[in-house]
């Protein structure tokens, strides 16, 4: 069932145009250089340090790494987070969790 | 920037979470939409955050679930400036009271300076001003304006021509010019005296000299009266001639007095009215209603505000609106001659001398004319014809 739901999204953006971030609900990522970066759609923040953040997804975690970090802003489902920005790379969540 | 402003408004805090489960807590604000931001770890179990006032009560429940503590590490904000001011107070009250202070003291008088004038005339001059109230310690606005004060003292002080007032700042300067006092007439070179106007003699005094004129003689202008050369022609001496020649003098008086005129009078009524002006604008602060009475004259005083040396753009106006009220006379023409009458010898007292003695006075003529009476008065009056002339030698 899920895997079904999942097909029907990817079809709906493919085919329809639709933007992926809104149907499959997935991150959205805008950086600056290294200074700001900016998620939408996380799902809450998992770990915060001043060289480590990492953030939920629907799908998986987003782990981002630097130096001097710190949480500009933070909304529900939106995050601007400042510092030295280095590392950025996804968490896959094992298949079958 | 929006954001900034809000902030500042509405005041906000910096606190400090301790805890082990610090993203729990920050996961717990934004799912129950409690605003936080600026988030920096300081440490292991600490985290730093900027949070609203009016949400510090809310986040309570969300440290107990989280087992997270709590500290303020700063307050910012508008809310925490306008407490900090209130609580020190007396520092505030301390500062607005100089303030006070200093513009009070900028609008009182300081000094009063005096020149150009002999000690005497200074302290009858000081002393006068003082009941003028231009003396240390008054208030400027409520004094008189520079005119009106060198009007008061030059009237009030008699041995004095001139005097000029000038403010400057807080203090008064007067100049003084006074009057040159004749000086006793130096020992007197030999002279005569003769008859200064066309007279009949009533009186003749004489001090030193030799008459040369009876009583009821008529004279005319420069006849020798007293002569400064007496004894025998062989051993005649050079005096000084002195003394005193009272004559007979005649003089014609015109005056034209109409028999209908009008004119404009105070009737004593007054009202003052009081604003305070700010840069051209005036705020009425204490008279506020028109004058009942329809005809008046303003009477208007502006006074600036001083700050030290600096003139403020504040000023208190005084309006002050005296009433007036056209008043028609009519003479009959009896009442108009008696008015000329009075007319015509304050005329003939100003061309006399001061002890000059009206003896007779008759209506030569009288006619009434254009609404108006002419009268031609004749007058007789006994005053002093002397007139000191010195002996020139040598002829």
């Amino acid at each position: 069932m899920a895997k079904w739901r999942h097909g029907l999204k990817g079809w709906l953006t493919s085919r329809l145009k639709l933007p992926a971030d809104a149907v499959m609900d997935l991150p959205r990522i805008t950086m600056v250089g290294q200074l700001h970066i900016y998620i939408e759609n996380h799902q809450g923040v998992l770990k915060f340090s001043n060289e480590e953040v990492r953030l939920l997804l629907k799908q998986g975690q987003l782990l981002i790494k630097g130096k001097d970090f710190m949480l500009k802003t933070i909304l529900p489902e939106e995050i601007l987070l400042e510092g030295k920005i280095e590392h950025v790379s996804y968490l896959e969540r094992p298949e079958d969790m | 920037m929006k954001e900034y402003i809000r902030e500042l408004f509405s005041g906000y805090v910096r606190i400090k979470v301790v805890g082990s489960y610090t993203e729990l807590f920050i996961n717990r604000c934004i799912e129950y939409r409690i605003p936080i931001w600026d988030i920096r770890r300081l440490d292991e179990e600490t985290i730093l955050l900027s949070l609203y006032i009016s949400d510090i009560r809310r986040i309570r429940p969300h440290l107990k679930r989280t087992r997270c503590k709590v500290r303020i590490h700063e307050r910012k904000g508008f809310p925490f400036i306008v407490q900090r001011v209130i609580s020190s107070r007396g520092f505030l009250a301390g500062a607005i009271g100089s303030i006070l202070l200093i513009l009070l003291l900028s609008n009182m008088v300081w000094g009063v300076s005096v020149n150009g004038a002999t000690p005497e005339v200074e302290h009858k001059l000081r002393k006068a001003a003082y009941e003028l109230g231009v003396k240390k310690g008054t208030f400027i606005f409520r004094l008189p304006t520079n005119q009106e004060i060198q009007q008061e003292l030059s009237e009030s002080l008699k041995e004095v021509t001139w005097i000029g007032v000038k403010r400057n700042g807080t203090s008064y300067h007067f100049q003084v010019v006074q009057k040159q006092l004749p000086e006793k007439e130096p020992a007197a070179s030999p002279r005569h005296i003769v008859a200064k106007k066309k007279a009949v003699i009533t009186k003749i005094y004489v001090e030193e000299g030799q008459a040369k004129v009876k009583e009821n003689a008529f004279v005319k202008p420069g006849q020798l009266l007293i002569s400064g050369f007496i004894g025998k022609e062989e051993k005649s001496q050079l005096v000084p001639a002195s003394g005193k020649v009272f004559g007979r003098t005649w003089y014609v008086s015109t005056v034209s007095i109409p028999l209908k005129s009008s004119f404009v009078t105070h009737t004593g009524e007054t009202k003052t009215n009081h604003s305070l002006g700010i840069v051209g604008f005036y705020l009425p602060i204490w008279g506020l209603k028109a004058p009942e009475f329809e005809n008046y004259e303003v009477n208007e005083r502006e006074t600036n505000f001083r700050f030290l040396k600096w003139q403020l753009p504040i000023s208190l106006m005084s309006k002050k609106m005296l009433e007036t009220k056209e008043v028609e006379r009519t003479y009959t023409n009896k009442e108009a001659v008696d008015a000329a009458r009075n007319v015509a010898r304050e005329d003939i007292k100003d061309k006399t001398a001061e002890d000059a003695e009206i003896k007779t006075e008759k209506i030569l003529h009288e006619k009434v004319e254009n609404g108006k009476v002419n009268v031609k008065i004749h007058f007789e009056v006994i005053e002093e014809i002397g007139k000191n002339i010195p002996i020139v030698q040598g002829d």
